[in-house]
């Protein structure tokens, strides 16, 4: 009952400005009416109250009355009413109404049906008092709901239907007030009915089926007309005449309205638009706006991204509404992102991740430019002549080098040096296992007399000016290595014999790991580090890769990492030989006890190529003993030739049987694993030899430092002489040495903090590989017995 | 924030870089060694030309996206590193 009350309510709103537009006609007329009709006029007056309390509920000014009527000079003339309602006549009414409605039930939908006629039309005054007095008379004529019905069923009375709609309204919502006050939980009983059809219009078909009933007489009409209409010409019975019609008169009429608005709209629907948009994901609003954001401020560009979005929407033409609202809705949000980022720009933006990545992109482009031939030469790669500028020599850096002759030669190509390692001495340099491009240098003072907190840099031959990663540490740093199964993870050695890991990848200056507080740290300094690769633990459970470590205290430990670092001894290196006991200023002194205890200090060790079992260890006596991990009471092998401590051992890369020791005993010693005395002894000056390596590319050539000459040993070309030698500057001095893979070039490190890349030149060596080298050593061999 | 800073000076001290121009999507410079008048000029048309270069990028192949643009005259290089937020150029005379 409600929704048919609402429906109603809703039908008399709309009625109402049409009714207030003609209320007082509608008064008049009724009262016109209520005079000559000899209707119940207290229904009459129902309607006129009804009407009344209508347009109180409208807008309109009202007094008890309603509807004001003045005359030209300002005198009240509204009519009053006749009488005035009755409430104890009203709730009969209601229960009739409602009885009738239980009885008949086609007044709802007669209202609703007549609903749309009183809305679409428009009232005329002449018509509705027609309608009206035609209503009124039907409505005479029967008791008060069947002339309801009446009306209602009329449906020409258009005028009179609304006021029969406001009268079952007002009387409706009379019937309602009783309603709430008494029987609000009633269950009330509606029954719905089909009216007759109406028919609006009815064109008859004018053509008959062939199969119809009535076929044959229409064929027989037809044919009698046809019949006619040939008798016609020449009939006396028919007569041609004109006649004149009067044309009906024409008017002009002028109709103005808005001019209809066009606006051009251009869409550019482009495949990463497209992409854009769809691999954002249509619906997830944000994203896509974002998204906007993110391309450009232009205008182009961001119309033809929200109207490329509106396909999306609707998936047809683009509607102007839909496009007016998905415009507005973009621009909400576009000018809410423009103001959050105008609060956060320019400090953010300067400090977000991406523009630091971009800086040093742009850092490492800026440089590759000035150091572009440089580069290239390191890489072996043709150095193109830069076409718009005139060819300059290439200038020297840092270290200067004299060159030797000609052909083989060393040239600097230039040297990784900043202000931070200015003063200190570069002590190891190890390369980045899976980068060959990441170079990490230690820098710490050889000398124990005065210890300089230490630095590790690690440098990127993108950037020779400044190092990628700076690590502070707090003693010298005496040895370096990358680990190839964490490719950043670099382990150092220190001064003070703790073993410090640090992580590369992160810009922390902190270590990972720390033996520091390891119980069993080594007590000298560490003088070498390498990661290597264990079959398997001797606790059979570490398969990958330790840290082994050799120092001055004796030990050559290997470090897992169980909860921090611990240490395991591989092998305590014990004297050989009654030497006595030599104290060396600031070093710390050896045990002198039983010959059985002794220890030695280790000062370089080499795992076997091949083999990670068997490893070699140079002692400060001169002693290289060949060991294994498995054994860590004997040596399998010891070698005795040099006679002062020895630097640097190392395996030949290409041979597996070779290895390299240089000592401070001013010479370099080739030995094969299988002889205890050296197959080979290059000596050139009177000055220790610090560091050497062998080459990577050429099997034959190794490179050693002493003090202040870089040697280069091409033993294919001269055994007895090195190739090349290269001097350095007074005063500086040549500390470590690296050799490069992919490339000629040779670092360097000297006691200055400057590391430099010296590229190997025509050396001739040529492709030699091992066989070269063994050939050699046989010769040699050979020539030693005859 | 300090590494940022540090290594603007740096690049501002390498070889033959005559300027650093940092601006915004919007074409506001935050930040420029070079005066005024050529910031303003460089900044907008570098704008556009970005603008161009990306969109040649994408219409290629639309996962694709511009990260560094270079472009070498007679007489100095420029480079740009355009981002959603900003557009860093740097112009550069390597062979001063």
């Amino acid at each position: 009952m409600s929704t048919s009350t609402e429906k109603l309510r809703k039908a008399t709103l709309k009625v109402t400005p049409s009714s207030r537009k003609t209320a007082g006609s509608t008064s008049g007329l009724l009262r016109v009416n209520t005079r000559s009709a000899a209707a119940s006029h207290s229904r009459k007056s129902f309607s006129l109250a009804g009407d009344s309390r209508l347009l109180e509920k409208g807008p309109a000014p009202v007094t008890g009355r309603g509807v004001q009527v003045f005359d030209e000079s300002g005198n009240d003339v509204t009519p009053r009413p006749l009488c005035h309602p009755d409430p104890a006549t009203t709730q009969p009414r209601q229960t009739k109404i409602f009885a009738a409605q239980d009885a008949s039930g086609a007044s709802v939908s007669d209202f609703l049906s007549t609903t749309f006629q009183t809305t679409n039309t428009s009232f005329a005054g002449p018509f509705t008092r027609s309608v009206l007095e035609s209503s009124a008379m039907s409505r005479s004529s029967q008791s008060t709901m069947e002339s309801l019905n009446d009306e209602i069923e009329d449906s020409s009375a258009k005028c009179s239907i609304s006021v029969s709609l406001s009268d079952l309204q007002v009387k409706k919502e009379e019937g309602k007030e009783v309603m709430r006050e008494d029987m609000l939980d009633d269950v009330v009983e509606r029954y719905l009915t089909e009216t007759g059809t109406f028919w609006l219009l009815d064109m008859p078909a004018v053509s008959v089926s062939v199969d119809a009933a009535e076929a044959e007489s229409v064929k027989e009409r037809n044919r009698a007309y046809i019949d006619l209409c040939k008798n016609r010409m020449g009939n006396d019975k028919y007569v041609e005449r004109g006649m004149q019609t009067f044309n009906g008169a024409l008017k002009t009429k002028e109709l103005q309205s808005e001019a209809v608005s066009l606006a051009d709209a251009a869409v550019m629907a482009t495949t990463w638009d497209m992409y854009d948009t769809y691999s954002s994901d249509g619906g997830v609003g944000e994203a896509t706006e974002s998204a906007d954001q993110s391309t450009s401020p232009d205008i182009i560009l961001s119309q033809s991204r929200e109207s490329s979005k509106t396909p999306e929407r609707t998936m047809s033409v683009l509607s102007s509404t839909s496009m007016a609202s998905s415009l507005s809705s973009q621009k909400e949000t576009a000018a809410l992102f423009t103001l959050s980022e105008d609060k956060a720009s320019p400090q953010l933006l300067l400090q977000s991740e991406k523009f630091q990545q971009d800086l040093c992109v742009m850092e490492r482009v800026v440089l590759q430019n000035i150091f572009q031939a440089r580069l290239a030469a390191y890489r072996r790669l043709p150095v193109m002549k830069d076409p718009d500028t005139l060819h300059k020599p290439s200038e020297t850096l840092g270290v200067e080098m004299g060159a030797v002759p000609p052909a083989p030669a060393l040239e600097l190509l230039w040297s990784f040096s900043c202000e931070l390692t200015v003063g200190q001495s570069v002590s190891s340099m190890a390369w980045n296992k899976k980068n060959p491009d990441l170079l990490a240098v230690g820098y710490g003072q050889f000398d124990l007399k005065n210890q300089k907190p230490g630095l590790i840099c690690c440098w990127s031959l993108k950037n020779p000016m400044w190092p990628e990663r700076i690590f502070p540490c707090q003693s010298g740093v005496t040895a370096l290595d990358f680990s190839a199964s964490h490719p950043g993870q670099l382990a150092a050695g220190m001064n003070d014999g703790s073993i410090a890991a640090f992580s590369v990848q992160s810009r922390e200056r902190t270590a990972v790991l720390d033996s520091s507080e390891c119980p069993h740290k080594h007590s000298g300094p560490v003088w070498q580090v390498k990661w290597t690769d264990q079959d398997s633990g001797p606790w059979g459970e570490d398969k990958g890769e330790t840290l082994v470590s050799v120092s001055a205290d004796g030990r050559i430990s290997r470090w897992i990492l169980r909860k921090g670092l611990h240490c395991m001894d591989l092998l305590k290196l014990k004297r050989i030989g009654s030497k006595a006991v030599r104290k060396q200023g600031g070093e710390k002194t050896r045990r002198s006890e039983a010959y059985i205890s002794r220890q030695t200090a280790g000062l370089c060790f080499d795992f076997h190529p091949r083999d990670p079992n068997i490893y070699l260890v140079g002692t400060e006596e001169g002693h290289i003993h060949k060991c294994s991990c498995s054994n860590n009471e004997q040596y399998l092998e010891t070698y005795t030739s040099h006679k002062g401590p020895v630097y640097k051992v190392t395996w030949s890369p290409s041979c597996p049987d070779v290895f390299l020791s240089c000592s401070s005993d001013w010479t370099i010693r080739l030995w094969r694993q299988d002889l205890l005395t050296p197959v080979l002894v290059f000596t050139s000056l009177h000055r220790a030899v610090f560091d050497v390596s062998w080459s990577l590319r050429w099997a034959t050539v190794f490179v050693a430092v002493n003090e202040d000459r870089l040697e280069i040993w091409d033993l294919g070309a001269n055994i007895l002489d090195p190739t090349i030698v290269s001097s350095t500057r007074p005063g500086v001095k040549l500390t470590s040495l690296l050799s490069a893979t992919q490339t000629d070039c040779v670092l360097l490190g000297d006691s200055n903090g400057h590391v430099g890349v010296c590229q190997l030149n025509d050396l001739g060596a040529g492709d030699s590989q091992a066989g070269a080298l063994e050939e050699i050593i046989r010769t040699t061999l050979q020539s030693n017995c005859n | 924030m300090n590494w940022s800073f540090e290594t603007l000076k740096r690049i501002q001290t390498q070889k033959g870089v005559q300027g650093i121009i940092i601006v915004t999507a919007e074409g506001i410079p935050i930040r420029s060694t070079l005066d005024n008048a050529s910031t303003v000029q460089y900044a907008g048309l570098i704008q556009q030309l970005v603008m161009k270069a990306r969109v040649t990028v994408r219409e290629m192949d639309p996962q694709n996206d511009l990260t560094f643009l270079r472009i070498r005259s007679k007489k100095n290089e420029i480079m740009i590193a355009p981002d959603k937020d900003y557009f860093l150029i740097v112009i550069q005379n390597p062979t001063d």
